[in-house]
């Protein structure tokens, strides 16, 4: 019975997300009257960038107000709570104080460092050093409207399969070869390091820790439940050019990239949903990552990239922090006890499991074989240094 | 009249007598441990607070707050810090209470429970008396039956400890702890919020940076500490406050560091190395620790509640808010807890392989107190697993009382020996001495 209502729903949602994809044309958020796909260096110094960057200002002011709702509503749904009513004040009031915090690794620097760089070469790095690399695709999601972008993303011609085959062999060839080859390079860390909207994402979710609002805590059942919606998510993202609709009218990278470079872009639902992306990147840490359609394109490769995560399974005692930790839910890193390699198709090798664990060495990060990030207890320690508790060494 | 008066004197006599033999035992005990040669510097601090504790009979030192005893390692210590009280963990391992417990619990129970009963039958002692409230998680049926005789005299809560580890499991402790806290807040008076939650993590916290050096030094071979002094230092935990418990192991930890910049070992000798495992070591019954180390060999490393695994495992906070740190505190109490109450229970041997591996551990004694089923039961496995690893494994089952002291030594002993026999032996340059 339950069974069965579970499909019953998952259908359901399939469905609506298939019928939003193929008329998104319908829904305007915002429409330009002309869309402009010119852009320069003094048009971003000009008046007419904050009119081409309405709709995201739009979109920010209608996120914000619908975050600050659902921890509205959540309070007095707390407030009734029979069990969990005693800490309303505590749950839902302004947290003061620090919670011990360990020092930040070198790992987690170079992350953020390389996703704030990537972001800016991604929306304008092609009006500040040139088109030298936009033959080569990346396959990552910054909107491939936004025609100055430093390299071409995949995501075009994966979800326009029908015009890929119009091209002249040499483009497909080149279309193919760097799509698998990065994907093969990097793997999936090209969602951890360098796509634009695991930043924004990532940027919400420090938003949140900061004000120390309460996330949405996934469990298994959650996360089993968005996998074939993931999976149908990714049918749409490949079938929809062959049935007449255009998936960049759905897609919610649009209402980002193009927008800051410039580029004056009518957005249709993929406003609406860069508002969820947003909502969602808050209360769950990379939301969207969890059912991004060329995610799992690069899952289905990730088995073969070099980017990996080990685990000494000896010294793990099974604590599950990094489970507690990992955004995308990935079970089998604290449950795998004989194999070393425990990189999952949906790891997006964001060092958080590794930030976590409090074993020596029990996991890490490797690239071609060389440890990046290890575990240490030490690092996990250091937030509880003599110094950092207020007390004296001696 | 005359009666009453008789039956006054015959209990207080009874008292008399019992706090005599109590503190005669536990000052025995302590004595013992003094004995072991080789102690590092600040062990002394340690030995203060058991000495208080068991044989002046006083209280914790806790400046004005109250006091919540505690029973398992799945309390979160956190919690209690957070509202503004001091855990005293409270397995007892007196042989004085077991006595009297004797003919309070039925006869099959397990010392350790038949101890508190008698503790809590006596009352006579002041860190049970002094408790404000006492949180006894349901990790054996022993411990749910001691929850509701200690009910009669204390505020008592209890913990549901689920069989097994999934997410739902996590989701329904995370509950419990919110209720724990609620009653907690009642009890103490305090607030439990966001700031001192924080303050909690980090007493407990500091404890276990502390512990985690202490370990690592531990692991040096050859050996900078006794696996009984050790056992001695870990208990102390169970009634000090856990800031100053890490201020004490800070000076334990550097008189260590000292001892290797001065090459000073416990011996220049191979001892065999020994993991001790199973059934809750509580002073003052240390004998088995204290019969290794007395009858050469060295407790390397040990995998019981009251010694390094009950506060190993930190709380590690992946989302910084009251609900994280709750989660995070759920989480550690459950998931790495190898206490043999969950259903599936293997990854208390990948910890003893981590441990012999790490600590290169020559033979593993399994401690059974008698009664204690769950320990028990994983005796078989533990010995099938090990045996594949070439690992002697002996199982030793004890009471708490002295008369099996000679059988434990003669069994000890012959375990050493075995080990011995395996040993290549060593070159000796100098005259032996004696141990």
């Amino acid at each position: 019975m339950k069974s069965r209502k579970k499909i019953i729903i998952t259908s359901a949602v399939c469905i609506g997300i298939a019928a939003l994809a193929y008329f998104a044309w319908l829904f305007p958020f915002y429409e330009f009257s002309v869309n402009d796909y010119e852009t320069s260096i003094e048009k971003l110094m000009s008046e007419d960038y904050l009119k081409t960057l309405v709709p995201l200002f739009i979109i920010i002011a209608l996120s914000a107000a619908g975050i600050i709702l659902a921890v509205f509503v959540r309070k007095q749904l707390v407030r009734t709570d029979s069990h969990r009513s005693e800490f309303a004040y505590a749950r839902t009031g302004r947290a003061i104080g620090k919670a011990p915090e360990q020092k930040p690794a070198l790992f987690m620097v170079v992350r953020w460092i390389a996703m704030i760089v990537f972001f800016f070469m991604l929306i304008w790095g092609g009006l500040i050093f040139g088109l030298k690399m936009s033959s080569v695709s990346i396959p990552v999601l910054s909107c491939p409207w936004n025609t100055e972008q430093m390299t071409e993303s995949s995501c075009y011609y994966i979800s326009h399969l029908n015009e890929l085959f119009e091209l002249p062999i040499q483009n497909i060839l080149i279309f193919f070869g760097s799509t698998i080859g990065f994907t093969l390079l990097l793997g999936r860390a090209i969602c951890g390091f360098i796509c634009p909207m695991g930043l924004i994402q990532d940027i919400m979710d420090k938003i949140r820790q900061k004000t120390k609002t309460e996330g949405i805590k996934m469990n298994d059942k959650m996360y089993e439940a968005l996998t074939p919606v993931k999976w149908f998510i990714l049918l749409i993202f490949v079938g929809l050019c062959f049935i007449g609709g255009n998936f960049c009218n759905f897609c919610p990278a649009v209402a980002v990239s193009p927008i800051l470079a410039g580029m004056s872009t009518s957005l249709y639902v993929s406003g609406f949903l860069m508002v969820l992306v947003l909502m969602g990147g808050f209360f769950k840490r990379r939301a969207f990552c969890t059912i991004c359609p060329l995610g799992t394109v690069m899952g289905m490769l990730h088995k073969y990239s070099l980017f990996r995560i080990k685990k000494d399974c000896q010294s793990c005692t099974e604590c599950g922090a990094c489970y507690e930790a990992c955004p995308m839910g990935i079970k089998i890193i604290y449950t795998e006890r004989e194999k070393a390699d425990v990189t999952h198709a949906n790891c997006i090798m964001c060092g958080e499991c590794v930030r976590c664990c409090p074993e020596d060495k029990a996991l890490s990060v490797t690239f071609a074989g060389k440890s990046l990030y290890k575990s240490s207890r030490k690092k996990i320690m250091s937030g509880y240094e003599p110094e950092k508790c207020g007390r004296d060494k001696k | 009249m005359t009666v009453k008066s008789k039956a006054d004197t015959l209990k207080e006599r009874q008292d008399r007598r019992f706090i005599n033999k109590e503190t005669h035992t536990a000052a025995k005990y302590l004595r013992r441990l003094e004995e072991l040669s080789n102690a590092p510097d600040g062990i002394e601090q340690f030995y203060q607070v058991l000495k208080n504790i068991y044989v002046e009979m006083g209280h914790t030192e806790t400046g004005n707050q109250k006091t919540v005893g505690t029973y398992c390692v799945m309390t979160p210590p956190e919690l209690i810090y957070a509202a503004g009280a001091v855990p005293v963990k409270l397995c007892s391992g007196n042989y004085t209470a077991f006595s009297v417990g004797d003919s309070v619990a039925p006869r099959d129970a397990c010392p350790l429970v038949k101890a508190v009963a008698g503790f809590k039958q006596t009352g006579l002692m002041p860190v049970y008396e002094d408790c404000s409230m006492m949180i006894v998680p349901i990790t054996c049926d022993c411990k749910k039956k001691i929850a509701g005789m200690l009910s009669e005299n204390c505020n008592v809560t209890t913990l549901h400890i689920p069989a097994s580890r999934n997410d739902e499991d996590i989701e329904e402790f995370t509950e419990q702890l919110y209720q724990l806290m609620e009653k907690l807040e009642k009890a103490t008076g305090s607030r439990i919020t966001f700031e001192s939650l924080s303050e909690g993590f980090r007493k407990v916290g500091y404890a276990q940076y502390e512990l985690s050096e202490f370990i690592r030094l531990k692991k040096q071979i050859p050996y900078l500490i006794r696996g009984s002094h050790a056992m001695a230092i870990m208990n102390a935990a169970a009634y000090m406050p856990a800031d100053m418990w890490g201020k004490a192991l800070h000076k334990v930890n550097a008189a260590l560091r000292k001892n290797i910049a001065e090459n000073k070992t416990v011996t220049t000798k191979k001892l065999p190395r020994i993991l001790l495992t199973g059934s809750p070591i509580v002073f003052p019954n240390i004998k088995i620790p204290l019969l290794i180390e007395e009858t050469g060999g060295i407790v390397a490393a040990d995998e019981t509640c009251m010694g390094e695994r009950g506060m190993w495992d930190p709380a590690v906070i992946t989302d910084y808010s009251f609900d994280g740190m709750i989660r995070a505190l759920a989480n550690r109490a459950v998931r790495p807890c190898p206490c043999p109450t969950f259903a599936d229970n293997s990854q208390r041997i990948y910890r003893l392989k981590q441990l012999i591996e790490e600590n290169q551990i020559q033979g593993v004694i399994y401690h059974v107190l008698r009664g204690c089923l769950v320990y028990d039961f994983e005796y078989r496995r533990i010995e099938y697993e090990l045996g594949k690893l070439g690992i002697p494994v002996i199982r030793l089952e004890s009471d708490y009382n002295e008369e099996d002291i000679e059988q434990l030594r003669i069994r000890i002993e012959a375990f050493i020996e075995l080990i011995k026999l395996k040993q290549t032996p060593e070159k000796r340059t100098t005259v032996r001495r004696d141990f």
